[in-house]
C-alpha cells in the first residue's frame, strides 16, 4: 500500500468506535456506539465488512474471545487498532482541522 | 427478565444467516446479533419488534461482501486467527463447495499413484472396463436414439405420417398427397419427401447393391444442410418424371468410391443401368435422413419410376395408393407441432373427401422430429432395450467402483496414522478430503481415458456383429463429442463416488487412539463394516447380472430348439433380382424363375427347389386383406389382414412343410380362378372343426380365391410367436414378385450354395443378386437378437463376476493380514492349518451368502423387466436360479481361498512379534 491509507467516512467512524470502546470492542458494541454517538444506524454485517477492510489495510486487528453464555455460547471477535490505524485517524483529523481552520466563522452554516 | 428463559431469536432467520456467513465469522456475527436481539426484547414492547429487527438483519446480511473480505484476508494472512489449534486448512471456509485445485496437490496425487503402481494399474484397469463398457453402450444408444440430424434448427423439424385404414397412425405417404400438402400447408415453412431405395451400381467389375434416397428437390435447403461440393437439386429437376438423371453423392461414397476427387462433378454413375450426372456431394456430417443408415446416393423424386418401377411396375408418382414416402416438415416460426398436427388432420380430412377411393379412413399426424429416433413403432421397442443395456453397464461400473472404494478403504486403514499425524499437526479435514478425492478423480480420469480407447475398440468389434441383413448397411456409430462428454462425466462421477466414502472415513479417525497405536484392537472391526457392505452389494449386483445373462443364455438355447415348422437342415438361399436386371415384364420374370428352377433341378446334387417372395423368419412382414365368409372382422369393411406369401409349385416339399390335406400348386394355377393354400392355424381360426379344402374366400376387391390345400404351421415373423394364420398364393397369378430361392440336395450347405450360384450364373451371368446365404445364415437373423443379448449379458455378467471376485479376494486378504497375530496365537495354541483357512474363508463366504440371498431376491424382483425378450422360459427359471448362485459361490470360494491359504502358512513366532 503506497502512501498513507485514506479513510472512508464509515471507516473513520468505526475506527473511532473501536478506539472509544477499548478492550470491549466487538461487533454488537461497535454497532451500538455508532447509533448512540454518531447517529448512524448500520447493519452488523456492514460493520464487519468495514472492519475486515480495515484489517486488510493493516489498520486494525482482531482475535476471538472466549464463548459466553449470554450469546448462546458463541465467541466474540474483538477488534483493536494497530498503530497504523491510530496514525490514520490522527492524520484524518489533522486534515480536517487544517481545512476547518481556513473556514470563516458562519460559513459553516452552509457547509453542512 | 428475571426467572424467564433468555429469549431466542427466530430460528429460521438465525439458520438462514448462519449458512450464509463465512465460517470464521459465523460465531462472532451471529453471537453479536443474538446479544443485540436480547437487548431489544423489552418487557413493554414484547418480542415482535426484536423479531422483525432480527429478520431484517438476516435478510440484509451482506453475505457476498463478507465472504469476499474474509477470502482476501485469508490470502493476505493465512494466520487469520481462529479459536482452537491453528489449522492450515484455509479452503474449508469455502461454503459453496468450489475447491480450487492447486498444482502442488496434483503433483502430490500423481506421486502417490506412481508410488503404488500395482494398485494404480488394477484400479485403472477395473475402471477402464467399467467406463469402457458404459461408453461403448452409450455410443450405440447415442447413435441410434439420441443423435440429432445435423441440420439447421432441428427443433423446428417434424415428422408427418399418414395413417393406415386400420388406424395404425405412423405409416408412409404417397407422392400425390405430398404434392398437395406442399401446395396447401400453411403451418410449414417447407415440406420435404424422401423414400429409400436399393439399387444396382455399376462402376465396371461386379455390380454392387447400394442404398439411396429419392428426395424432393428442396430437401437439402429445407433441412439446412450445406453441400460439401457442387449444388443441391434445382426445382426443374424435380418437375418432370424421368427427365433429369442427376445424383448427389453421400460424403462417404464420395470418399470411398471416388477417392474424394473434387473433379467428380459432371461425371456419371450408373444406377440400375442408367447414367446419372453427379451434381453435388452432401455435407460430411449428413449421412441421410435415416438415423444409423448411411445414404450413398441422393436422387430427385422424379426418378422414382426409373429406380423403383421395375419392382412394382406402376407409376408411383401418380398413384395415391402407392405410399412409400417419409415426409418431414419445417414449422413456420411460432407454430407448434400440436398446431401442425391439427392442421394435418384437417388437411387429411379434405383429401379423404376429394379422393375417397384412396384416402378414406386415413388421417395424418405430426410428431416433433426430436421425439422420434427411428420410427415411433421401432422406438417403442428400442427404448427398453437401450434402457436395459445402460442399466447393465451401469451396474458393472458400480461394481467396479465398489471394488475401488473397498481398496481405498483398505489403503485408508493403512494411511490412518499418516492422516492422524497430519490432522494433529493442523491439517484441515476438508483439505485432506480434497487431496484424497483428487487422487481418486485422477485415477478415474485415467480409467476413463483407457475406457474410451477400450470403447472405440469394442464398438468396432460390435459393428462386426452386423445383423445378417441382405442390404450392406453402414452403421454410423462413431464416438462423437457427446460420447466424449459422457465418458468424462462418468469418470469424474465415478471418482467422487468411489472416493468420497473412503476419504471421509479416512479423515475421521479418533486421532488420539490411532497415534497411541491402539487401533489394532476392537475398534477396527466396526470400521470394516463399510467394506463388508461393499462386498455384499457387489455380490448381489453381479448375481443380478449373471442371472440375467443366464436367462438370456437359456432363452437362446430354447430359441434354437424351437421347431419353426420347416426343415432347417442344409440348404442354400439365393435372392436374385431380375427386376433390377432388365426383366421388365411379368412374363419375362416368370420365365426367368421357371428356367432357374428347371436348371437347378437338373443339377445332380440338387433335389428340390422352393421359391417364395418372402421366406418364413425372414424379418419381413407381408399381409393382405381377405374377406372370409362366415367370419367378419371388426374392420370397417369386415376384412381380415393375414400374413401371406407367393410361392411356386414344390415349395412345401422343398421347405419340409407337411401338406395335411388337399394338393400343392401346379403350373395350371397361374391361370383361371385364383387358388390358395392355407395354414393349419388359418383353418382353426376361421373354420374350426370344418373341412377347409374347397372353401372360397375373397380378395378385398371381391374376387374369389379357392382354397386347394392345407399345410402345417410355420413360425413366420418371430420364433416365439403362436401359430399364425397364413395364406400361400401361386406366384404368377397376377404379378410376379421378386422371389427368394431355397435349394436343397446332397452335401453341405456351402457346397449347395456354390452349386446354386453356378447354375444362376449359367441362367444369367448379369443378374443382380441381393443375397446368397445358407439356411443357417438365414435363421441367424432371427436368432440375432437373442444371441446378441446372451453374448452381451454374458460378457458383462462375467465382467461383474470377475470384479466381485477381486473384491472378495481383497477383503479376505486384508482381513487375513490384519489378523496375523490372532491367527498366530490360535496356531500356537493348537489350531490346525485347515482350521485357520476355514476361519478366514468363512468370514468372506458369510458376506457372499448375504450378498447371494440379496441378489437372488433382487433378481426375482427385477427380471420381469426382461420377460418380453425371453423365449420359452419364465423369468424365474429354476435352472438359472439354481445354477448361477452355485457358479458364483464356487468363484467366490476360490477368491476367498487364495488369500486364506496364506494365513495357514503363518509362522506363529513371527506372527506374535508382528504388530
Amino acid at each position: 500500500m503506497a502512501g498513507k491509507p485514506r479513510l472512508g467516512d464509515l471507516e473513520e467512524l468505526v475506527l473511532l468506535a473501536v478506539l472509544r470502546l477499548g478492550a470491549d470492542a466487538y461487533g454488537a458494541r461497535i454497532c451500538r456506539e455508532l447509533v448512540d454517538h454518531a447517529g448512524r444506524s448500520v447493519s452488523i454485517s456492514t460493520v464487519y465488512v468495514t472492519l475486515m477492510r480495515l484489517e486488510e489495510k493493516g489498520l486494525a486487528r482482531s482475535w476471538l474471545g472466549e464463548p459466553t453464555g449470554r450469546r448462546g455460547g458463541k465467541a466474540k471477535r474483538y477488534f483493536a487498532l494497530r498503530p497504523e490505524g491510530e496514525e490514520a485517524l490522527r492524520s484524518t483529523r489533522d486534515v480536517r482541522e487544517r481545512m476547518w481552520a481556513g473556514v470563516p466563522d458562519g460559513g459553516g452554516a452552509h457547509a453542512g | 427478565m428475571p426467572g424467564s428463559h433468555p429469549a431466542e431469536p427466530p430460528r429460521l432467520a438465525a439458520w438462514l444467516m448462519r449458512i450464509r456467513l463465512p465460517q470464521e465469522l459465523a460465531d462472532a456475527v451471529s453471537g453479536d446479533l443474538e446479544e443485540e436481539y436480547r437487548e431489544r426484547v423489552s418487557p413493554t414492547r414484547g418480542r415482535l419488534a426484536a423479531d422483525l429487527w432480527f429478520w431484517g438483519q438476516a435478510l440484509i446480511l451482506r453475505s457476498f461482501a463478507l465472504h469476499r473480505a474474509s477470502r482476501r484476508l485469508r490470502a493476505m494472512r493465512p494466520t487469520w486467527e481462529r479459536s482452537g489449534p491453528r489449522r492450515a486448512d484455509d479452503d474449508s471456509f469455502d461454503p459453496w463447495g468450489v475447491m480450487p485445485v492447486r498444482p502442488e496437490d496434483v503433483k502430490y496425487a500423481v506421486r502417490r499413484l506412481t508410488r503404488a503402481p500395482g494398485f494404480t494399474a488394477v484400479a485403472v484397469l477395473s475402471l477402464a472396463l467399467g467406463i469402457g463398457a458404459n461408453t461403448a453402450m452409450f455410443s450405440l444408444v447415442n447413435a441410434v436414439l439420441l443423435r440429432e440430424l445435423p441440420v439447421r434448427a432441428p427443433a423446428e423439424l417434424v415428422e408427418i405420417y399418414t395413417s393406415e385404414t386400420d388406424g395404425y397412425p405412423y405409416a408412409t405417404s404417397s407422392y400425390p398427397d405430398f404434392r398437395d400438402l406442399r401446395e396447401d400447408a400453411e403451418v410449414f415453412a417447407g415440406v420435404v419427401g424422401t423414400r429409400t431405395f436399393i439399387t444396382r451400381l455399376d462402376q465396371g467389375g461386379e455390380p454392387t447393391v447400394v442404398f439411396g434416397e429419392l428426395i424432393s428437390w428442396d430437401y437439402f435447403d429445407v433441412l439446412g444442410v450445406p453441400m460439401a461440393l457442387g449444388r443441391s437439386f434445382l426445382e426443374e429437376e424435380d418437375r418432370t418424371p424421368g427427365a433429369h438423371a442427376v445424383v448427389i453423392l453421400g460424403y462417404r461414397t464420395w470418399e470411398r468410391d471416388f477417392g474424394a476427387d473434387p473433379s467428380v462433378l459432371g461425371r456419371t454413375v450408373r444406377l440400375d443401368g442408367r447414367p446419372y450426372e453427379v451434381v453435388g456431394v452432401a455435407h460430411e456430417k449428413f449421412t441421410g435422413s435415416m438415423p444409423v443408415m448411411v445414404t450413398s446416393f441422393f436422387v430427385p423424386l422424379m426418378m422414382t419410376n426409373e429406380l423403383m418401377g421395375g419392382i412394382t411396375g406402376s407409376d408411383q408418382l401418380a398413384r395415391r395408393q402407392s405410399r412409400s414416402m417419409f415426409l418431414k416438415g419445417r414449422l413456420k416460426p411460432g407454430i407448434t407441432a400440436d398446431q401442425a398436427d391439427d392442421a394435418m388432420k384437417a388437411f387429411a380430412a379434405g383429401l379423404a373427401e376429394t379422393y375417397p377411393e384412396s384416402n378414406e379412413h386415413r388421417t395424418m399426424s405430426v410428431l416433433a422430429s426430436g421425439d422420434v429416433a427411428l420410427h415411433p413403432l421401432v422406438d417403442r421397442a428400442l427404448v427398453p432395450v437401450a434402457g436395459l443395456l445402460l442399466t447393465v453397464v451401469g451396474i458393472v461400473l458400480l461394481i467396479a467402483c465398489a471394488n475401488l472404494a473397498s481398496f481405498l478403504l483398505a489403503r485408508a486403514e493403512d494411511r490412518r496414522k499418516e492422516i492422524a499425524v497430519r490432522l494433529a499437526l493442523g491439517a484441515g479435514r476438508a483439505a485432506l478430503v480434497r487431496q484424497l478425492l483428487l487422487e481418486t478423480t485422477l485415477l478415474a480420469l485415467l480409467g476413463g481415458a483407457a475406457g474410451f480407447l477400450l470403447a472405440s475398440w469394442t464398438v468396432g468389434l460390435l459393428m462386426s456383429f452386423q445383423p445378417p441383413l441382405p442390404i450392406p448397411v453402414s452403421f454410423d456409430v462413431s464416438l462423437d463429442r457427446t460420447v466424449l462428454w459422457f465418458t468424462a462425466g462418468v469418470s469424474v462421477l465415478a471418482g467422487i463416488a468411489f472416493g468420497l466414502a473412503p476419504a471421509l472415513q479416512a479423515t475421521n479417525p479418533d486421532v488420539a487412539p490411532t497415534l497411541k497405536d491402539e487401533g489394532t484392537g476392537g475398534g477396527r472391526r466396526r470400521r470394516l463394516t463399510l467394506r463388508n457392505g461393499l462386498v455384499v452389494v457387489q455380490v448381489a449386483f453381479s448375481l443380478v447380472l449373471l442371472i440375467g445373462a443366464g436367462l438370456f443364455v437359456r432363452s437362446l438355447q430354447k430359441a434354437q430348439q424351437i421347431d419353426p415348422g420347416f426343415d432347417t437342415g442344409p440348404a442354400a438361399v439365393l435372392w436374385p433380382v431380375p427386376e433390377m436386371s432388365g426383366y421388365e415384364t411379368n412374363e419375362e420374370r416368370y420365365e426367368f424363375y421357371r428356367a432357374l428352377e428347371e436348371r437347378l433341378l437338373a443339377h445332380p446334387d440338387i433335389d428340390a427347389v422352393a421359391q417364395a417372395d418372402l421366406l418364413p423368419l425372414g424379418a419381413g412382414v407381408q399381409t393382405r386383406s381377405y374377406v372370409i365368409p362366415g367370419s367378419p372382422s371388426d374392420a370397417p369393411d369386415g376384412h381380415h389382414d393375414v400374413d401371406n406369401a407367393s410361392v411356386r409349385p414344390g415349395y412345401f416339399d422343398a421347405m419340409g412343410i407337411p401338406l395335411l390335406r388337399g394338393r400343392d400348386f401346379t403350373e395350371a394355377d397361374v391361370d383361371g380362378e385364383e387358388s390358395a393354400i392355407v395354414s393349419r392355424a388359418f383353418a382353426e381360426r376361421f373354420y374350426p372343426g370344418q373341412e377347409i379344402v374347397g372353401r372360397v374366400i375373397e380378395n378385398r376387391t371381391g374376387s374369389p380365391i379357392r382354397i386347394v390345400g392345407l399345410v402345417g404351421d410355420v413360425k413366420v415373423r418371430t420364433l416365439g410367436e403362436e401359430p399364425r394364420p397364413y395364406v400361400y398364393h401361386m406366384s404368377g397369378h397376377g404379378a410376379v414378385p421378386g422371389m427368394q430361392v431355397v435349394v436343397r440336395g446332397r452335401g453341405t450347405d456351402r457346397a449347395l450354395l456354390e452349386a446354386a450360384r453356378g447354375v444362376l450364373r449359367e441362367v444369367d451371368p448379369d443378374v443382380v443378386v441381393i443375397d446368397v446365404k445358407t439356411m443357417s445364415e438365414h435363421l441367424a437373423l432371427m436368432l440375432f437378437p437373442p444371441r446378441m443379448a446372451a453374448l452381451l449379458l454374458s460378457v458383462f455378467g462375467g465382467l461383474a463376476l470377475t470384479l466381485a471376485a477381486v473384491g472378495i479376494y481383497g477383503v479376505v486378504s486384508y482381513a487375513v493380514s490384519k489378523r496375523t497375530r490372532e491367527l498366530g496365537i490360535r496356531m500356537s495354541l493348537g489350531a490346525s492349518a485347515a482350521d485357520v483357512v476355514r476361519m478366514a474363508v468363512g468370514g468372506g463366504m458369510r458376506l457372499v451368502m448375504i450378498g447371494g440371498v440379496v441378489g437372488v431376491l433382487l433378481s426375482a424382483a427385477v427380471t420381469w423387466a426382461i420377460a418380453g425378450f425371453l423365449y420359452g422360459i419364465g423369468t424365474t427359471d429354476v435352472v438359472t436360479f439354481a445354477a448361477i448362485p452355485g457358479l458364483l459361490s464356487a468363484v467366490a470360494l476360490f477368491a476367498a481361498y487364495l488369500p486364506a491359504r496364506r494365513a495357514s502358512a503363518v509362522d506363529p513366532v513371527r506372527a506374535l512379534r508382528s504388530q
